[in-house]
């Protein structure tokens, strides 16, 4: 969900494209008869990956390539959205590893759509212990993670006037004339009404309609104060059309490389903590591979050079110390020096509530026009 | 589109014995022909369409429908916000394609009126973007009306501004997008009807008196019915759907029906309440389609 913040206007076509066709499930369950019949020929020997567009180092593909003989075959999505109803359809079964958000892995799970982990066959011992057995999927049974982010704010403290700590500071300095039209929020709901949830000491997990619907009225009576919840360009942050802005860290040091004014700080009292991860399609055809190819991610030089390639953080322990000088910014990569894992949540997917969620965000955006 | 039916009918009326007689000395070729485009419709749109009918009517399991039959998916699309949601989807449709066919007339006029000998140019000349990427299009526009961007550099430059702009993710520049990139889809049709209008009557019309104006309002206009249908079919009826430029250039606010509808399917995985809204959206296509065909009715007889 939260890369649709730094993805840009490239996702658009294929989301409108569905919603245009207003016939989703059925195309994917026609395409699906295609895929079907490719399976049945796949040879190993082949890897098929559903993932974010250009979330591998090239280089690392190439020397995975030269290593085993095997290329992988790469599709890509444009948000998790996208994912899960394709894996959720016929057309997913061709893939071997995909990469979903932390916050769809359980809703994968209970579909029945993934395999579980053997475990004999991975190493994760040298993976960060504050990213394994976390809620959306105790124990890792179906999930490895690939790399993670948070969900922070970007400002100008000119603009702003002061310093941002919470989410009430963020609330309160979006009112501020000068402020006021010039932020930018993101367009998922529970990223939206999370924030209000957490300042009411509320776990945007466990709640009901009733809070979610409390909550979004902070949003909808803040929207007039929105000026965008489409994809953050970092320019309008450099040039100042956007003085106050949710997104995730590789934007925010994206931003502050063009403009070393802005400041970045993940509030209080909660935050955001995504994580994507690979996980093994039921019936993959060509397991052996992906698990193949799974080992030799988890190393610990190939997760130093994606962490250096994605801009977002691999998944190893004691990472930052590992990352060169010559990196700019590094501990942007990583949220600042001091984020707490104590006071970050990740949002798992309920089917209860997430239907809530995002007809919250679509009114909220409504009440900014 | 309604327009060439119109004209077409009383002939083809004629023709249609003719063609039914030779349809069984027909070539097997012309069915396989004719069979190609009915076979790719009805899989790749009928089908579907089919679904998602269908799909309307049943209930959601997340990222499933259990099939049934109920309304409630469509009391909840017609309900409150998202009946809002669809009045205002109509209301910009109808702003934005006003808009189009008010810049669009005037070009289509010089066209059909002053180019003669380069007329193919200046046609090709408006067809030119649409041999780039839609999305290229858009995003070239952001970087235009963007803070320190070329419309800015320009419009400071000429004492029309003063300071940064901030057109930007406001409506005023999802309707300039808006009308830029319909506009071609709406000049073509007007350059074709107004082409077609006999010089002769304009001509009669001046030397019975009335002034250019009148002439225009009273011959050319009326006579320009069925392009001014078609240009307004051509361009609202894909922006019913459209989220593109809202999303780029107005910052996704004030959210339109193609955004909800996508919401439903994507976010919420609600097929059958997106599908519901979908065959809504596809009513309010099948009732504007209507409307213009009726406009254009009888026009046979008034243009020949």
């Amino acid at each position: 969900m939260t890369r649709i913040l730094c993805s840009n206007g490239s996702s658009l076509t294929r989301r409108s494209m569905l919603g245009l066709l207003g016939a989703a499930p059925a195309a994917a369950s026609l395409t699906s008869i295609g895929l079907g019949a490719s399976r049945a020929w796949a040879a190993t020997g082949q890897l098929n990956i559903y993932s974010w567009p250009d979330y591998f180092s090239t280089a690392d593909l190439d020397a995975y390539a030269k290593k085993t003989g095997v290329t992988p075959n790469i599709s890509t999505y444009d948000s998790d959205d996208t994912m899960f109803a394709k894996v959720n359809s016929p057309a997913g079964s061709g893939f071997d590893i995909v990469i979903p958000g932390s916050s769809w892995i359980k809703q994968l799970a209970a579909k029945g759509l993934l395999e579980e982990i053997d475990h004999s066959k991975l190493d994760l011992g040298s993976l960060d212990p504050h990213l394994l057995n976390r809620d959306y999927d105790p124990g890792n049974k179906y999930s490895i993670p690939k790399d993670w982010g948070l969900l922070g704010v970007i400002y100008n403290p000119e603009a702003v006037g002061g310093e941002i700590k919470t989410w009430e500071d963020f609330f309160q300095a979006g009112e501020k004339p000068g402020v006021s039209g010039k932020i930018r929020m993101s367009d998922s709901g529970w990223e939206t009404i999370g924030p209000e949830l957490w300042l009411e000491g509320k776990d945007w997990n466990t709640v009901g309609e009733a809070d979610i619907r409390k909550a979004a009225e902070r949003l909808k009576s803040f929207a007039k104060h929105v000026k965008s919840f489409s994809g953050l360009d970092v320019n309008s942050l450099a040039n100042g059309a956007i003085v106050l802005a949710q997104t995730n860290q590789a934007k925010a040091r994206a931003a502050i490389g063009l403009n070393p004014k802005l400041k970045w700080v993940v509030p209080g009292p909660m935050s955001e903590l995504w994580v994507d991860n690979y996980v093994l399609i039921k019936d993959a055809p060509n397991l052996e591979q992906a698990y193949d190819f799974l080992a030799f991610q988890l190393r610990p030089e190939i997760q130093l050079a994606e962490t250096e390639y994605i801009g977002f953080p691999a998944p190893l322990a004691g990472l930052r110390e590992k990352l060169g000088a010559d990196v700019k910014d590094a501990d942007l990569i990583f949220g600042g020096k001091d984020v707490d894992f104590s006071k970050l949540t990740s949002f798992v997917v309920n089917p209860e509530t997430v239907g809530f969620y995002s007809q919250l965000q679509t009114e909220i955006q409504a009440a900014a026009g | 589109m309604t327009a060439d039916h119109s004209i077409l009918s009383k002939p083809a009326g004629g023709k249609l014995a003719v063609g039914r007689f030779s349809l069984r000395a027909g070539s097997i070729s012309d069915h396989i022909l004719a069979g190609i485009p009915t076979i790719w419709l009805t899989v790749f749109f009928l089908a579907p369409l089919g679904f998602t009918v269908v799909f309307s009517f049943g209930r959601s399991t997340f990222g499933g429908v259990e099939l049934g039959f109920t309304l409630n998916n469509y009391a909840t699309a017609l309900s409150g916000f998202y009946g809002a949601a669809f009045l205002r989807t109509l209301l910009f449709a109808a702003t934005a394609s006003g808009l189009c066919l008010l810049v669009a007339f005037p070009v289509a006029y010089f066209i059909a009126r002053h180019t003669s000998r380069f007329r193919l140019l200046a046609i090709t000349l408006v067809l030119i973007p649409y041999f780039s990427s839609f999305l290229i299009r858009v995003m070239s526009l952001t970087m235009l009306m963007s803070r320190e961007g070329l419309l800015e550099k320009v419009l400071n430059t000429l004492h029309l501004h003063a300071g940064p702009l901030d057109l930007l993710d406001t409506q005023t520049a999802v309707f300039i997008g808006i009308v830029y990139a319909y506009l071609p889809i709406a000049v073509v049709p007007l350059v074709v009807v107004l082409d077609r209008i006999p010089k002769a009557l304009t001509e009669a019309s001046r030397d019975l008196g009335a002034t250019r104006w009148e002439t225009f309002l009273l011959v050319t206009l009326p006579l320009s019915r069925p392009g001014i249908a078609t240009a307004i079919m051509l361009t609202a009826v894909p922006m019913l759907g459209e989220m593109v430029i809202p999303k780029l250039l107005g910052g996704s606010r004030g959210v339109l029906m193609g955004q909800a509808l996508s919401s439903q399917y994507l976010q919420s995985q609600n097929y059958p309440l997106g599908s519901a809204m979908a065959v809504l959206v596809l009513l309010g296509v099948a009732v504007i389609v209507g409307l213009l065909a009726w406009i254009t009715k009888g026009f046979a007889e008034v243009g020949r």
